[in-house]
């Protein structure tokens, strides 16, 4: 899971890490609290989990109550929900600095950079010379030494260098026990007087680890729709897109492969949906969720491994009578139980299909119109 | 001869009374694997299927004398399955979960490679010699899919395997040796480490690789056989090719982020090597034909 940047400059703020003073502002509320608090220049920055906010527009420095007001209200009428009202900082020098994972060699890989405030793939792009890479094995900590190493080769020399080691210390900490996939701070500022302030930050949670980090819980804001909102709290794997073929797959891998052919013969994608997994006997929810992207067909492709045919054949021969689609479905379940699966499919009109490409194309061609 | 798994290799299964442990262990059984013990902790003098149940690896090693194992264990219980395993001597292991933290399949991985063992998984279906035996989840039954042969498969996805392994056969071939990578971020073997086993291993002529968008695992592929560490024919599938930059498709490991695990990336990379790849499942047993007549 993947925090707004309040909430990452939280656990920030609560491991001892300086970040600028800010409050917190929900749409449909007032601004003027906040910049009395916080005084003149400010930053009005929107609590979103797009990227690249500063050149949407999504970032506003402002200088005057009016002015402040003025963006807040644009900002929120865009239809930001939260704004993190911050301090203006007094910068000397920006620093880029992150943690993330080595899959590879199985390490925390540190990166860092003087060229702070460009996005890291760019940096990695145009000048990976520049970035400097410090790795911690697993079963190992992360050492001061490494961490001065790093600290020198960023150029930082007295209170700054001080700082920043202990500050990556911290944020290897907060990594650790965390189970965090990335921890950045982009820029860490370097102030006129020489001290170290987390101008942002961006902290991603493993999902599989949910059974042990339990303090955020999904919100709205963290989804694109509504829909995927929804099905993520069911636990059903959904995205939804703007073509008009719903998809029901089972297993990632294969569903990832019929959205290439439906590309590959000229459809277009409603929605992503796997059914399968633990999900195969859930094919009234899985056909509910694929038809509120209101798609004209649905295709279902299968080729179970622990999944049975006739089983989620049964769970759609379910669905449809539950839920009466009035667009057309096309069908390829195979797998263990797939004689079983064409005669109850047939109970109902289906004819099964056994071979993908010829369910894609049918798709397509019913979804422009065709039979 | 097969990579992994052979008909007298000696096979504890890990979480053997568990629902998805005990349905599985009839299967396994069921193709002819060599079962010789099960663990469950606290469970020990049951049977499951005949398979006398333990409840260490220890204790199920030191009777049994087990050399693979494979895992029926909930996600957030594998890496502590897996040292136990590792630290009774196994030196196979096949871990089937899917949904372990990040920062376990570090340690899985690192334990392996510290011991030489190979851990493969997790989010597998686990590893097959068809006809033979295997360790995982495979309906071994569907003969347009599970025939033997002498192609090797490698892939990071269960229903994906189905969908091009049928191809494969239909075109008139079978597998040797079929790996299940899985479908994590930090799967605990990666591709090209498989390489080594399928260049020795002499019933694979050649590997058809089921690949997908994100990561760097395919492009090692290709730098394997830049550097005549893997001279044997290879096909390619790489599934992803026009899902959307930044969204995680399904699978953990599945995104494509800061310009890295694009699948035009991958495919150049493979191409350049000299692998074929094949645009759709269906064109993979034609151009695994085309590459075998070279």
């Amino acid at each position: 899971m993947k925090l707004f940047e309040y909430q990452a400059k939280e656990l920030f703020q609560e491991a001892g890490i300086t970040v600028p003073e800010s409050v917190l502002v929900k749409a449909g509320s007032s601004i003027d609290q906040a910049t009395d608090k916080i005084g003149f220049p400010c930053v009005l920055k929107s609590q979103v989990m797009q990227g690249g906010r500063g050149k949407a527009g999504l970032i506003q420095f402002v200088k005057t109550q009016s002015e402040a007001k003025e963006k807040f209200d644009y900002l929120t009428g865009r239809g930001v929900q939260t704004i993190l009202v911050e301090q203006a900082i007094d910068i000397a020098r920006e620093i880029y600095i992150a943690i993330t994972i080595d899959p590879v060699d199985c390490s925390t890989l540190i990166m860092a950079s003087s060229e702070g405030g460009m996005d890291i793939e760019e940096l990695a792009a145009t000048m990976p010379e520049k970035i400097i890479r410090e790795k911690v094995a697993a079963f190992r900590e992360l050492e001061i030494f490494q961490t001065r190493d790093v600290m020198f080769k960023l150029g930082l020399t007295g209170n700054a260098f001080k700082q920043g080691v202990k500050l990556l210390l911290t944020m290897f900490k907060l990594f650790r026990c965390y189970d965090a996939e990335l921890v950045e701070i982009n820029p860490l500022v370097v102030t006129g007087d020489g001290n170290l302030i987390a101008a942002d930050g961006k902290f991603i949670i493993d999902d599989n680890a949910g059974f042990r980090q339990q303090s955020y819980s999904l919100s709205r804001d963290q989804f694109d729709s509504d829909i995927e909102f929804e099905a993520a709290k069911e636990g059903i794997p959904y995205l939804q897109f703007d073509g008009d073929i719903g998809l029901m797959c089972a297993g990632a891998g294969l569903t990832n492969a019929i959205y290439d052919l439906v590309n590959y013969f000229g459809g277009r994608v409603a929605n992503y949906l796997e059914f399968g997994g633990p999900n195969y006997r859930r094919a009234v929810e899985a056909m509910e969720f694929t038809l509120r992207n209101k798609p004209k067909v649905i295709l279902i492709v299968t080729f179970g491994t622990i999944a049975r045919a006739d089983v989620m054949a049964q769970g759609i021969v379910d669905a449809v009578k539950k839920l009466n689609p009035e667009i057309p479905i096309v069908t390829a379940i195979r797998g263990t139980g797939e004689e079983e699966a064409d005669k109850i499919l047939k109970t109902i009109g289906f004819e099964n299909l056994s071979d993908t490409e010829d369910a894609v194309k049918k798709a397509v061609a019913l979804a422009k119109g065709g039979k | 001869m097969s990579i992994f798994i052979e008909k007298d290799t000696r096979v504890l299964i890990q979480g053997i009374t568990g629902s998805e442990g005990s349905f599985w262990t009839k299967h396994i059984l069921g193709i002819g694997t060599n079962v010789v013990a099960g663990v469950t902790p606290g469970k020990k003098g049951q049977k499951v299927e005949g398979i006398s149940v333990y409840n260490t690896v220890r204790e199920a090693v030191a009777e049994t004398q087990p050399d693979a194992s494979v895992l029926f264990v909930p996600p957030k219980f594998a890496k502590d399955a897996v040292f136990e395993a590792l630290d009774a001597g196994i030196r196979k292991v096949v871990v089937i979960a899917e949904g372990i933290p990040v920062h376990d399949a570090l340690q899985m991985r690192k334990a392996a490679m510290n011991e030489k063992a190979m851990v493969v998984g997790g989010n597998t279906s686990g590893v097959i010699t068809p006809g033979v035996a295997m360790m995982g989840i495979f309906p071994y039954w569907i003969d347009r899919v599970y025939k033997q042969g002498n192609i090797g498969i490698m892939t990071r996805s269960g229903s994906l395997t189905n969908e091009v392994t049928a191809m494969v056969i239909k075109a008139g071939f079978g597998v040797s040796s079929l790996m299940g990578v899985g479908g994590d971020s930090v799967p605990c073997t990666r591709f090209a480490e498989f390489l080594p086993l399928y260049e020795k291993d002499t019933a694979t002529q050649a590997v058809v690789m089921i690949g997908e968008l994100g990561g760097t695992m395919e492009e090692e592929v290709a730098e394997a056989m830049e550097a005549g560490i893997f001279t044997k024919p290879l096909v390619a599938f790489i599934g992803g090719r026009t899902a959307p930059v930044g969204k995680k498709m399904g699978h953990a490991g599945a995104i494509v982020s800061g310009g890295q695990g694009t699948v035009a990336g991958k495919i150049e990379a493979l191409e350049k090597a000299g692998a074929l790849v094949a645009d759709r499942p269906s064109a993979t047993g034609e151009l695994l034909k085309e590459i075998l007549k070279k």
